[in-house]
């Protein structure tokens, strides 16, 4: 329980520092929305100041801080000062299809990896190779150039993507890779505790394998499988943003990008903190999934 | 192979502008989007810019690029890691919260708030790389370092009068090589593909640096016309990754003590 507490402490205040930082970052930014506009049209110094100050670009940075977390929590993320659209419904619309895009080739890695740890397990050779495989392709194939390779080959030569929906090859080169990174360290874990002397005999008293992997290797293997997986999803994020720019999706990548070359700073400010807030909640969830697991955690504190 | 491949590349990226054909940015209206073949041996690009002499002169960019930004995030983060461990256990507390927070973001999503905040570049292209994985570093420092100090010559370096400052930079330090040399090599061929997905983005290098990402950033827009443009840098970067990945796993045999068992 005492650990449960420091972790959403901890989670909590970490996402309160990083959020402040990025709100530090992007207001010391030289350079505002006010001079965008001045250098397009013609702006005097008077007029730009009177601007500034209607943005409220002239208050500090911790006096904007406040009020920006605050109009925040009650639903209020300003202002687009490119568009002039409320901030939130942006975010929302661009959180969904990256959360649609996360989801699937996050649940794509992990059935993957999963399955093939388990015919691993149940002493399939094709599934040792296909280890292998994914592993040295993830390892070796950024999903960048993946990604560049299957624009290439389904939209420019052969004409299908359009025709498929754009999510199908974004997931998949995802899910592989994910795949990969994660099927290669929880196999050889699982090969580690499958010969830890308790196994051993469990199998010598002729217990079959499926009971011998629900009870003698699963409750071993988990940490190390939770802590991985968690690891993969925190990833995720950087991956879903090279495809989302890649494949033209309009997700929060395309939403920062844009807002970052056209000094865009409300939206870039609120995507950001969605991005790693959302990091920093799944590192706590898989913390507190751990403690749960591994009673040995406890202790360690 | 591969090793010999990475050296072959290193070779290359060392001798590209001596090697190239043509100016990487001399234009020739005349023949734009030539696919590869004849005088251009890997095509030319929508301005007529020779594809093979914008590879071999964005070797050298990309490499040096990557290879400045691991070293840099080794120096920062194992830096910064032993620092801390010498400051005392408040210090220590403090810098490492910070630096576990960061160590929680995706090294692309660090590199991206640093260089919008830096503003596009080749130098702060690697300050921002180096910043993302400085905090991966300082934690596997932090581990090693406590892994070491549990054993008993740093024991026996207290016993015998040395201050906490000798034990950490006089005995401790040179044990901690092999795991920081291991990460390095890891992190390497991550710099070259984030560095690429950065460029390609628009807020890496700047247009006029003919880095590997920026080339396949330019030839994106054209695919239909010239995908060869695009493909030769992105298989460029593919290759690289994959020999550095070899390295990296010859390295980490190579440093590790185990190996000899």
């Amino acid at each position: 329980m005492r650990r449960a507490l420091a972790i959403l402490v901890t989670g909590l205040a970490q996402g309160l520092a990083i959020t402040f930082g990025l709100f530090l970052i992007f207001g010391a930014i030289p350079g505002d929305v006010v001079d965008v506009w001045a250098s397009a049209g013609d702006l005097d110094a008077a007029q730009q100041a009177a601007l500034r100050a209607e943005l409220g670009l002239d208050q500090p940075a911790w006096r904007r801080f406040l009020a920006w977390v605050g109009a925040a929590l009650a639903g209020d993320l300003g202002t687009s000062q490119r568009f002039g659209q409320p901030v939130g419904p942006m975010l929302w619309e661009a959180a969904e299809a990256s959360l649609q895009l996360g989801a699937l080739s996050g649940g794509l890695g992990l059935l993957l990896a999963f399955g093939l740890c388990t015919a691993q397990a149940a002493g399939s050779r094709m599934a040792r190779l296909a280890v292998e495989a994914i592993n040295l392709w993830s390892i070796a194939l950024p999903t960048f150039c993946v990604g560049v390779a299957a624009l290439l080959l389904f939209s420019v030569w052969l004409g299908w993507l359009p025709a498929i929906g754009g999510l199908l090859a974004p997931v998949i080169i995802l899910g592989i890779d994910n795949a990969g990174q994660l099927a290669k360290p929880l196999s050889e874990e699982v090969a580690e505790v499958a010969a830890l002397p308790h196994v051993m005999a469990a199998r010598a008293r002729g217990l079959s394998p499926l009971w011998l992997a629900r009870w003698h290797i699963l409750p071993l293997a988990a940490p190390v499988a939770v802590s991985l997986s968690g690891l993969m999803l925190a990833g995720l994020l950087g991956g879903t943003l090279t495809m989302e720019l890649l494949f033209g999706l309009p997700g929060m990548g395309a939403l920062v990008l844009n807002g970052i070359q056209g000094r865009d700073q409300p939206v870039v400010l609120a995507g950001l903190v969605a991005a790693a807030l959302a990091i920093v909640l799944v590192n706590a969830l898989t913390a507190l999934v751990l403690a749960a697991l591994d009673p040995r955690h406890t202790s360690r504190d | 192979m591969m090793r010999g491949l990475a050296l072959a590349m290193l070779a290359l990226a060392l001798l590209g502008p001596w090697l190239a054909p043509f100016d990487p940015l001399d234009q020739d209206l005349l023949a734009l989007n030539r696919a590869p073949g004849g005088v251009h041996l890997l095509g030319t690009d929508h301005l007529g810019r020779d594809v093979l002499s914008r590879l071999l002169a964005g070797a050298g960019t990309t490499l040096a690029v990557a290879a400045l930004a691991s070293l840099l995030a080794l120096l920062l983060g194992g830096g910064a890691g032993l620092l801390l461990a010498g400051l005392g256990r408040g210090a220590e507390g403090l810098g490492f919260a910070v630096i576990d927070t960061l160590r929680g973001l995706p090294p692309l999503l660090l590199a991206l708030i640093a260089l919008a905040a830096m503003g596009p570049g080749l130098s702060p292209l690697v300050l921002a790389l180096a910043l993302s994985f400085a905090p991966l570093f300082a934690h596997v420092a932090r581990t090693a370092r406590r892994r070491e100090q549990a054993e008993e010559y740093v024991a026996a370096a207290i016993v015998s009068g040395a201050g906490p400052w000798r034990v950490l930079f006089r005995h401790i330090m040179p044990n901690l090589a092999g795991p920081l040399v291991t990460l390095t090599a890891i992190i390497l061929p991550r710099c070259v593909v984030t560095e690429s997905v950065l460029s390609f983005l628009g807020l890496g290098a700047a247009p006029d640096a003919p880095t590997w990402g920026r080339m396949a950033a330019d030839a994106a827009r054209l695919a239909e016309a010239a995908p060869h443009a695009l493909l030769v840098p992105v298989a460029a970067i593919a290759l690289v990754t994959g020999a550095c990945a070899a390295l990296g796993g010859a390295a980490r045999r190579y440093v590790d003590p185990r190996r000899a068992l």
